[in-house]
């Protein structure tokens, strides 16, 4: 087959980075022609669920009344790791603050669902869709950002083009594109993980190739090529590199795989995962406490991953998103409760890093979202437009957010 | 003459003498062409007879098992159905033997507790706030904990996830003294009462060692002669909490399989979801939910809903996971002390006055009555939630129950949903849950939500509004609700037949249940539910799992499920035997003599496990497959072999190779599509 440009860009950006003898000062100029002309990059969407206190993760220090509104639990000046002198991590962020410094991370504040819903499935299912207070929609907003992209830019896609790491594929993925759930690449084998499709696995897919319940048939056959091609790629066999380290912990294991599968050149193109713990009612803690400790987990396990990708996170773009924020006021049982505006990341090679995007709307009272929250400056749909025009070339917006009337004019020039 | 094909006279006798399954897949598919020729149009958009049982069997319990079809035969459906809503008349002696396997959940939560504390106990011990028993089998159980949670603590940060933590093993087996095999005999070779006392008087880090040498025959001879309270505590010496979290998992597949009140299980189940609770929320949890399902769920669960929003909302297990035990009135006589006092220590630490916390208010409205469009506002969640102050716990540590403090009640008459509810204390509380138990939104949840999980993912509304119409007219009574379900048309349509995709949990139960397997270890359950990512008690969210398809069929499902169903069937799971030419699991008088073509076969297995039918292209795969295993293992007599080739051929007795064929008819059967719905 004669390695066309197309194919090259479609597949070769993760094939160029594997090899070491390229300077990766030329892969980088050869992927800046190839984004440039044909978006082919990979999106890593992270779901914060439970709602992270935003407050707390890059926190307005210089704001008076965000040290009276937490007085048990606010992190103290001289203990942020300083952003602008404005806004500063918290410190078990720290292994963020190197990626922020170099440019690749870039923080939207004061963002997040214009919706005031406070349940956390309701306001998961708005954000997820992509439709905040619209509850009829019933596909997510990634799913229609791939049928957009289709729109524009016929490609060869695979079954691995819209994957979930997790047991369910979650609203954010469901839709027209089939997607695909992923728990354990070790395990994702029917009978035996042999070089061959075992017997009975033969007779399961003949089962259900063959079956007249057509949402059997659908799943059967998306699992089947899945796992022929899984099998084929065998990406256990890429272990972390450049001696990334990532956290043992459930989010660790996900990045991790989902840093294997990228590797695998299977053609993941758009990926997701969630990271649970956020919903902080009670003793959420400080510097140090119930909140650091995932805070701990969740950017150890994200820069390992982008350490793991070495050159080929170049071509990749991760955002993390959470339903809602916290009460900028602590509660009676040193927790937050169910707030509004919350702080976005984004990690990406392209990205216009080592800023705080976004107006800040001020914490003192009056300043406050109906007298108790962070207020909300930011349409996270606004940010993610940005990100998947730039990324997957998705032109129709309207498709993506409908409703929302995003324009590329009012984008934050994040990427 | 070829011994594995009877003549076709007698293969057709026995063909006759099958019930002929009654293929779904195809009935449904030719449904529309010939209802317009059934002779009556009415009557074919019904199930009848035995498809009819089947279609209850699916419904109202977690699966056929073999025998259930012909037992409601002869019994009545009608019957069977009212005898499952007042199952207080049911045998369950069978049940009641395999459940005295697990003593633990016969207790109360402090003596739970107290016999195997939670590490939060033992930390108040080392800390001299609780004292460690003085009998010397409980004492050792005490402090083989302390000493593992010594070693955690030496390790630095406890608990952080993400942070590389100690492993105690390691550090164990350092110090452990090494376990000689002549000591191990010695303990082996012990009366079981002596054995538990000898065992205790094994401290840590030796006892852990000592379990980690023994060979996996010798650690099940360890406990195999025990009671099961000897066995609890030879358990609770290498980690007294996971005692009580295994026997709380194991208890609910153990009746979930096991019950013959299966409806009253299935609510069960229904009800925990509905009401659900995440077993780690904190160090008490475990203990506590083994009463939450004993006293508050069971009871009520085909009782009215009242009486069981009622005790939940009493159960410390709630006031926990939704945070109201910590909530406190902003004007109640504690914050105003509080205040008070912390003018009298200025130089106190400061704390911040303790106030409301809405997470119970607000769930107590969208998901477990009214529902989030039942009409309510921020104003009305915190109005619920002051209404609802001073309802906590009495010393959780140590497993106390409910408790009304009044010094945290908010005071001042409160307006939800724009009922006033007047001063009155925990009686604010009691009204708040009358008021919500009995409003018409609350009625079409709670039938939408029964309909979704018995009928279908999307119910005809005609249904779910005359289930809410019964809910009304009887205070909500969820067995008039059941039977306002069961009487109605729509969950008798045909095209509700095998229309609801089984729940991880509900495959796993069913497949056990069908192949009559007799779990001693229900271990291995409770990991292939919670990989199938259902895991018992481990929603964190407080909606609960879905009841809808589109929540578990995926990729990665349909392997396990695959998986999981040919290691069932093949019996790959220590302490989960089935018996494939067992003779209860047999059609009763077909086959008795005659070695079965793999058609017979394959006949045979589908009745026990399918008894609707499988489709023909089930069918046809799983034959298919079966005669290719059959040609591969066994010497066919009619085909002639090069000499050499037969000679090398090991010889395997006709029952294993047949126990094997057996193992994957019938894996393959419940890994197919047809098993996935009920």
């Amino acid at each position: 087959m004669p390695l066309t440009r197309r194919f090259f860009l479609h597949h070769g950006a993760l094939a160029i980075a594997g090899t070491a003898a390229i300077p990766s000062f030329l892969v980088r100029s050869v992927l800046a022609e190839a984004t440039a002309a044909v978006p082919g990059r990979r999106l890593v969407v992270i779901f914060q669920r439970g709602a992270a206190d935003g407050l707390n993760v890059v926190v307005p220090y210089r704001e008076r009344n965000y040290y009276a509104m937490r007085p048990t639990i606010a992190i103290p000046q001289n203990q942020v790791l300083d952003l602008d002198g404005f806004f500063g991590l918290h410190p078990a962020l720290a292994s963020f603050k190197p990626l922020y410094d170099q440019g690749h991370l870039a923080i939207v504040h004061a963002a997040g669902s214009p919706s005031m819903n406070r349940s956390h499935f309701d306001a998961q299912d708005y954000m997820e869709a992509g439709t905040p207070d619209v509850k009829s929609t019933r596909d997510g907003w990634l799913n229609r950002a791939l049928q957009a992209q289709d729109a524009c830019c016929r490609e060869h896609h695979t079954d691995f083009r819209a994957l979930a790491l997790g047991p369910e594929v979650p609203l954010t993925l469901t839709g027209r594109i089939p997607s695909i759930a992923i728990t354990n690449v070790n395990s994702f084998a029917v009978a035996g993980r042999g070089p061959t499709l075992s017997p009975a696995a033969q007779a399961f897919e003949t089962m259900y190739a063959e079956t007249g319940d057509q949402l059997l048939r659908a799943a059967g056959d998306e699992t089947f090529n899945a796992v022929k091609m899984l099998r084929n790629a065998d990406p256990a066999h890429y272990q972390p590199a450049n001696g990334a380290s990532y956290p043992n912990s459930e989010f660790g294991n996900s990045m991790r795989q989902i840093a294997q599968l990228l590797k695998a050149n299977l053609g993941v193109e758009a990926a997701f995962t969630d990271v649970l713990g956020w919903d902080t009612h009670q003793a959420q803690g400080g510097v140090q406490g119930q909140l650091a400790n995932r805070l701990r987990d969740f950017s150890e396990s994200i820069a390992a991953f982008w350490r793991d990708l070495g050159d080929s996170a170049e071509n990749v773009i991760l955002v993390t998103l959470s339903e809602f924020g916290r009460t900028a006021r602590e509660n009676g049982t040193g927790g937050t409760d169910h707030g509004h505006a919350n702080a976005i990341f984004v990690l990406g090679g392209q990205v216009k890093g080592g800023k705080v995007y976004g107006r800040w709307p001020g914490l003192s009272n009056d300043q406050l979202n109906q007298g108790r929250d962070l207020a909300l400056t930011t349409d996270y749909r606004q940010v993610l437009a940005e990100i998947v025009t730039r990324t997957m070339g998705a032109r129709n917006l309207d498709l993506v957010f409908p409703g929302a009337e995003l324009s590329p004019s009012r984008f934050l020039g994040l990427v | 003459m070829d011994l594995f094909r009877p003549p076709l006279p007698s293969l057709l006798a026995v063909l006759l003498c099958l019930p002929a399954p009654a293929s779904r897949a195809q009935t449904s598919a030719e449904a529309s062409s010939t209802l317009a020729s059934a002779p009556s149009a009415s009557r074919s958009t019904q199930l009848q007879g035995d498809a009819r049982i089947l279609h209850a069997l699916n419904r109202f319990t977690f699966g056929p098992r073999p025998g259930d079809l012909e037992a409601v035969r002869a019994e009545g459906l009608d019957n069977w159905f009212n005898e499952q809503l007042h199952p207080q008349r049911l045998d369950e002696s069978a049940l009641d033997t395999r459940l005295a396997q697990l003593p633990a959940l016969q207790w109360s939560v402090p003596d739970l507790l107290y016999r195997y504390p939670s590490d939060a106990v033992l930390r108040m011990t080392i800390n001299g706030k609780a004292r460690i028993p003085a009998d010397p089998i409980e004492r050792a159980i005490y402090e083989n904990q302390i000493y593992r949670i010594r070693i955690r603590q030496q390790g630095g940060i406890q608990g952080a996830p993400g942070s590389p933590q100690p492993d105690a093993t390691d550090l164990n087996t350092q110090v452990a003294p090494a376990i000689d095999p002549q000591s191990i005999r010695t303990i082996l070779s012990l009366p079981p009462d002596q054995r538990v006392t000898r065992l205790a008087s094994i401290r840590e880090p030796a006892y852990d060692a000592l379990l980690k040498s023994l060979k996996p025959p010798q650690r099940a001879a360890l406990v195999a002669d025990m009671t099961p309270e000897q066995r609890e505590t030879v358990e609770a010496l290498a980690g007294p909490e996971q005692v009580v979290v295994q026997e709380l998992l194991a208890g609910r597949l153990l009746c979930d399989v096991y019950s013959n009140a299966q409806l009253l299980e299935v609510m069960t189940d229904f009800w925990l979801n509905h009401f659900n609770i995440y077993l780690h929320k904190n160090e008490p949890m475990p203990y506590y939910l083994v009463s939450y399902e004993r006293d508050a769920i069971r009871p009520h669960a085909l009782g009215h809903f009242e009486d069981l929003l009622e005790a939940v909302a009493h159960t410390p297990a709630m006031l926990m996971y939704l945070d109201n035990a910590e909530s406190v009135g902003p004007h109640s006589l504690a914050a105003e002390r509080f205040k008070d006092n912390a003018w009298r220590r200025p130089n106190g630490k400061h704390q911040d006055p303790p106030g409301i916390n809405e997470n119970y208010g607000r769930e107590l409205m969208e998901l477990h009555t009214v529902s989030v469009d039942g009409g309510y506002t921020q104003a009305d969640v915190i109005a619920a939630a002051k209404v609802l102050t001073g309802w906590t716990v009495d010393h959780p540590q140590f497993g106390g129950g409910f408790l009304f403090t009044p010094n945290r009640h908010e005071p001042g008459s409160k307006k939800v949903m724009g009922q006033k509810i007047k001063q009155s204390g925990e009686r604010e509380g009691e009204a708040l849950l009358h008021m919500l138990a009995t409003r018409p939104a609350t009625a079409q949840m709670l039938s939408r939500e029964l309909a979704v999980r018995f009928v279908s993912d999307n119910p005809p509304q005609s249904l779910v509004d005359r289930m809410a119409k019964t809910y009304l007219s009887t205070n909500g009574d969820i067995s008039a609700v059941m039977e306002t379900l069961f009487h109605s048309p729509e969950f008798w349509a045909n095209s509700n037949d095998g229309v609801k995709v089984k729940t991880p949990l509900e495959y796993i139960v069913s497949a056990v249940r069908a192949s009559n397997a007799d779990v001693t270890n229900y271990a291995p359950l409770v990991n292939q539910v919670r990989v199938m990512g259902m895991p018992l008690f481990g929603c964190v969210q407080p909606n609960g799992y879905a009841w809808t398809s589109d929540a578990w069929v995926n990729t990665g499902d349909l392997i396990d499920r695959m998986n999981f169903a040919l290691m069932l069937a093949s019996n790959q799971f220590p302490g989960i035997n089935v018996d494939w030419s067992n003779p209860t699991t047999t059609n009763p008088g077909a086959f008795a003599q005659a070695v079965p073509t793999p058609a017979q076969e394959e006949a045979r297995l589908e009745w026990l496990l399918l008894p609707q039918g499988a489709s023909a292209t089930t069918r046809a795969a799983v034959l298919q497959r079966f005669q290719a295993f059959q040609r591969q293992t066994t010497p066919d007599a009619a085909q002639v072999r090069p000499v050499a080739e037969a000679e090398s051929l090991q010889w395997v007795s006709p029952q294993i190779v047949r126990a094997r064929e057996d193992a994957l008819l019938a894996g393959l059967l419940m890994g197919s599509p047809d098993f996935q719905r009920r």
